[in-house]
């Protein structure tokens, strides 16, 4: 169904969003490199092909005049979680674009801040492009060279934020959350919300479909208590038996 | 016109004073070289690149060619403004000069003049700590995440997937770098979201529409008017500085006692502590008022006047006197100042008629140029036909029943009934539930319609006395 490919799709480019901003905290620090801005540049890539992805089918999905008034509520939904989105990446690569023309990293004079971060971004932008380990490619003048084609990348992102805002009504005021405060001390969120709320340790009390989801998971840690007794208890009986034999 | 240019853009409105930053950076960069770092162990993990309070401000010191107070201020507005943040007492942004330990900040998380902290990004941390701290947040920290809840809810979707999304990513680095970047962005946020009873120094005024660092063409109009600004300025008539300095040290030492700013408001000033008592006390129509405000009224007549309390206090003592009419006259001159555009014809007339009119009920005394002018100018009357008549008037009172008021009886004892309250000392406990009870005072209706029922009351007893009426019911009797 449309809905599922589009939170799927919606997931993959927070997480990526996610990736993206932490890549660039890491930039001007001791943990900058070739490899971080080679690094940053492929994220960039995947990010924009996803939000190109995302754009076409919530466009489409918008634009469809007979979808019923529930469906359409969660369409926008969607389409202001991936505008969001978006603002975020459009700041980030601004700010990306910024600090990568201050800290050079092949000028020899030039000294990155020690922030006590040293070590190597990889496994985030593994984490960022679902890949099990990257692998680097790029010259030695990808700064330079990467900075051109970021900014053209910052006016083509510009560019498709102002088209979507005019061809699209959507108003991102009138949308109501589905999440209440405190829903991120649930683990494993994801776009729909039909988590499994494994142990809520927040003050909130949760919702009712989350009730249900829990009680299913609560079932399963109590076998699972139950078993680590059995092998507690077989543990405890072999060792009487050996003291016993002794 | 869509919704992202309606918003003010950032890059285009620009934010105030901030010339300073980029400076900063330039500084910041070379600080890198000079200035030696260590390790700090934290149980198992070693973090390097750890600096002493002393190094940096010997580097300053010695940059800079200052002296060690001056390298110590400066080191204390780079940690106000977020370029190195402490590691022992993270909320306290001083540079001590000392072995207490600091780190750099990284780029990202810089004051820049283009990139506001966003209340989304703040939203997003705060659901990040959150998880971390399993939802014990700090009593400020969880206020602003109800109320970001509350007007961000329409992003709440988008704020709470991203923070579980940036959790995640964060996990996949090591330990000693997962451990800095959650203390460089608490540092972040304690430098823009200071907690309570703080300051912080990224308070900087209204936005402005020109850029403070770019520079501005100077044109040949520019130079026109600069020409004829200062031709203007030579031209005006200046006052000898140590006439003007003598008049300022004078009026410090009469009103330093009285500033809050210089000296502790009795009982305890309602914006620090959100206690209104000094507020109550010191109120229009109080029966008692407090020792300072009796003070105050004796520094010149213009404050005895100006506050409206000392003003009854005052009309008490010429009602003794019997010499009422040239304050009546005073403060029927501000009405007419004071007044609706309508009824200025009906108060003039009635003015003349009650003061200036030979032979009228309160005759006030001035001289006879001042009463040909003012008779003459009621003619028309606008606002200020009385201006020359009501300095006189002042001057008169200032001069000569003014002092006559400070040694009478009326202020003497006035001045013995004076409250003199006792400072509030409250605890920080007492502090946080002050702010939570806070009352919204008097509604100013209320007030108003005191003030009105006063107004009648004056009015009514002084009315000019009907003397024939008098006559008819002596006679009578």
């Amino acid at each position: 169904m449309g809905k599922d490919e589009c939170k799927t799709m919606l997931d993959a480019l927070n997480k990526v969003t996610a990736c993206y901003r932490h890549l660039v905290i890491a930039l001007g620090s001791t943990s900058d490199s070739q490899n971080l801005r080679e690094e940053l540049k492929k994220t960039r890539k995947k990010a924009q092909e996803l939000a190109v992805a995302n754009r076409t089918k919530l466009t489409s999905l918008l634009k469809d005049k007979s979808i019923s008034k529930e469906d359409r509520a969660e369409y926008e939904r969607l389409w202001v979680l991936f505008s969001s989105s978006m603002e975020l990446l459009e700041v980030d690569m601004k700010r990306s674009l910024e600090i990568g023309q201050d800290f050079p990293t092949k000028v020899p004079t030039r000294h990155f801040i020690q922030t006590g971060m040293t070590g190597s971004t990889t496994t985030v932008a593994a984490r960022a492009m679902s890949v099990q380990n990257m692998k680097y490619e790029a010259d030695s003048n990808i700064d330079t060279v990467d900075l051109r084609d970021l900014q053209t990348e910052i006016t083509q992102v510009s560019q498709m934020m102002e088209e979507m805002e005019m061809k699209v009504q959507v108003a991102p005021w009138a949308v109501e959350a589905k999440q209440e405060a405190g829903a991120e001390l649930k683990s494993n969120m994801s776009v729909g919300n039909s988590s499994v709320g494994v142990i809520s340790i927040c003050e909130e009390e949760p919702k009712e479909e989350e009730g249900g989801g829990s009680r299913d998971s609560g079932i399963a840690s109590v076998c699972a208590v139950f078993v680590f007794f059995v092998i507690i208890a077989v543990a405890g009986v072999l060792g009487y038996l050996v003291v016993n034999m002794s | 016109m869509t919704i992202r240019t309606a918003r003010p853009d950032r890059v285009q409105h620009f934010r105030p004073r901030m010339h300073c930053l980029k400076k900063l950076e330039a500084m910041m960069v070379e600080m890198q070289s000079g200035v030696k770092g260590s390790e700090q162990k934290l149980n198992v993990t070693t973090i390097p690149h750890v600096i002493t309070g002393k190094d940096i401000i010997a580097w300053i010191t010695n940059k800079m060619k200052s002296t060690t107070e001056e390298s110590q201020a400066f080191g204390t507005m780079l940690v106000a403004y977020g370029y190195i943040y402490p590691l022992e007492n993270h909320k306290k942004l001083v540079m001590c000069n000392d072995t207490s330990l600091y780190r750099f900040q990284t780029p990202y998380f810089w004051p820049t003049q283009k990139w506001v902290a966003e209340d989304s990004d703040y939203a997003i941390y705060l659901a990040k700590r959150n998880i971390r701290k399993k939802g014990m947040l700090e009593p400020y920290e969880q206020a602003h995440y109800n109320h970001l809840h509350e007007w961000l809810n329409h992003k709440w979707d988008f704020i709470v997937m991203q923070a579980t999304e940036q959790y995640k990513a964060g996990k996949e680095r090591k330990k000693p770098d997962r451990v800095v970047f959650d203390c460089q962005e608490r540092a972040y946020w304690i430098v823009n979201k200071p907690p309570r009873h703080t300051h912080s120094a990224m308070d900087c005024g209204p936005e402005r529409l020109i850029d403070p660092n770019s520079d501005e063409k100077i044109t040949f109009d520019t130079y026109r008017r600069m020409n004829l600004f200062y031709q203007q300025a030579i031209m005006r008539s200046k006052v000898k500085s140590s006439v003007s300095l003598g008049a300022l040290v004078k009026y410090i030492t009469t009103y330093k006692n009285h500033d809050p700013f210089l000296a502790p408001c009795l009982p305890s000033n309602p914006w620090h502590t959100d206690n209104d008592t000094y507020w109550t006390m010191n109120m229009r129509q109080v029966e008692v008022p407090t020792k300072m405000r009796v003070e105050r009224w004796s520094f010149s007549l213009f404050e005895l006047l100006s506050d409206l309390r000392g003003r009854d206090d005052f009309k008490i003592f010429l009602k003794k006197e019997f010499s009422g009419e040239n304050m009546a006259f005073w403060e029927a001159a501000e009405e007419l100042k004071w007044g609706t555009a309508s009824s200025m014809t009906s108060k003039a007339e009635t003015i003349f008629k009650t003061f200036l009119a030979p032979g009228a009920p309160r005759w006030i005394n001035i001289d006879g140029r001042t009463m040909g002018l003012t008779v003459k100018g009621l003619d028309h009357p606008h606002r200020y036909v009385l201006e020359a008549a009501q300095t006189h008037v002042f001057l008169l009172m200032k001069k000569d029943t003014f002092f006559r008021y400070l040694k009478s009886p009326v202020y003497k004892e006035i001045q013995k009934k004076a409250l003199n309250p006792e400072p509030h000392n409250f605890s920080p406990a007492q502090l946080e539930q002050n702010a939570q009870n806070r009352s919204p005072g008097i509604h100013p209706i209320i007030l108003w319609q005191q003030d009105e029922s006063e107004k009648a009351k004056a009015a009514i007893a002084s009315a000019p006395v009907d003397v024939k009426a008098m006559m008819s019911k002596i006679d009578r009797k």
